[in-house]
């Protein structure tokens, strides 16, 4: 599906798709069953990676998006929100995991648009121009033994972002990947 | 929003403290549905709207993607 397609779909907020049921099970897998941990999930769009994981976990989920119409549907999935540039607005050691489904699609600067579907879905020309700040910046919000888990494409280069969280200090593991005809994702958990 | 975030929000900016100002709570006084955040050192302001409180900085504020 080209991104002009995709977004024929839906103009204002990211819907759920196959990366964030990926993301979304390989969270709910991990978080300890008999602890309320604290989650934020950034760029929530509909709010369902943050819905699942507050519904299957005894974790204390907030969800964040830059988007005034996602910070709304998710809000009214029942989810905690707050409008909110990556982690700018959150405590220094506040979170025991962060899970991001980032804008990560390669796109040609000429082809690009400028509505809310677009900065849901592009990731600037080399798919990194979102996840590069985020790992730049989510160490500041983990808790001493927090840990990240960040989906990723092969359309992204999933080697380029491991080796830019290391840059960051995190080790990182693959704990999911799903094959798709034209890409693979994989959820990265990253921890230091 | 319940009051229990604002342990968990800071100022985007400085990242000190953010205060509870003006706030109006729902109708089973669990949720703020509006008020103001206000940062303790640069005295920013955030608002919180439909109980949804505004943490971006000023200039990306708008409706529309900056």
């Amino acid at each position: 599906m080209t991104l002009r397609e995709q977004r024929e779909i839906e103009t204002d907020v990211y819907q759920p798709a196959e990366d964030s049921q990926l993301l979304a099970e390989a969270v709910c897998e991990r978080l300890p069953a008999d602890d309320d941990q604290l989650v934020l999930e950034v760029g929530t769009g509909s709010g369902y990676v943050a819905g699942r994981i507050a519904e299957e976990t005894p974790a204390r989920v907030i969800a964040s998006d830059l988007n005034p119409h996602a910070v709304r549907q998710a809000r009214g999935e029942g989810v905690e929100t707050v409008r909110a540039d990556l982690v700018a607005p959150f405590a220094d050691g506040a979170f025991d995991a962060v899970a991001f489904n980032p804008p990560y699609l390669p796109t040609d600067p000429e082809n690009e648009w400028d509505d809310w579907m677009e900065h849901a879905l592009s990731g600037g020309e080399d798919g990194r121009a979102v996840i590069d700040p985020f790992l730049s910046r989510v160490g500041r919000v983990l808790a001493p033994d927090g840990v990240v888990y960040l989906l990723v494409s092969s359309l992204t280069g999933v080697d380029e972002v491991v080796e830019r969280a290391g840059e960051e200090g995190f080790s990182a593991v693959a704990v999911a990947d799903e094959s798709f005809p034209f890409e693979t994702l994989t959820v990265l958990k990253l921890f230091r | 929003m319940k009051e229990s975030l604002l342990e968990i929000l800071c100022c985007p900016l400085d990242k000190h403290d953010v205060e509870l100002e003006d706030a109006e709570y729902g109708d089973d006084d669990e949720e703020i549905v509006a008020g103001t955040l206000v940062c303790s050192e640069c005295g920013e302001r955030y608002p919180i709207e439909d109980g949804i409180p505004n943490l971006l900085p000023p200039d990306m504020r708008g409706e529309t993607p900056a």
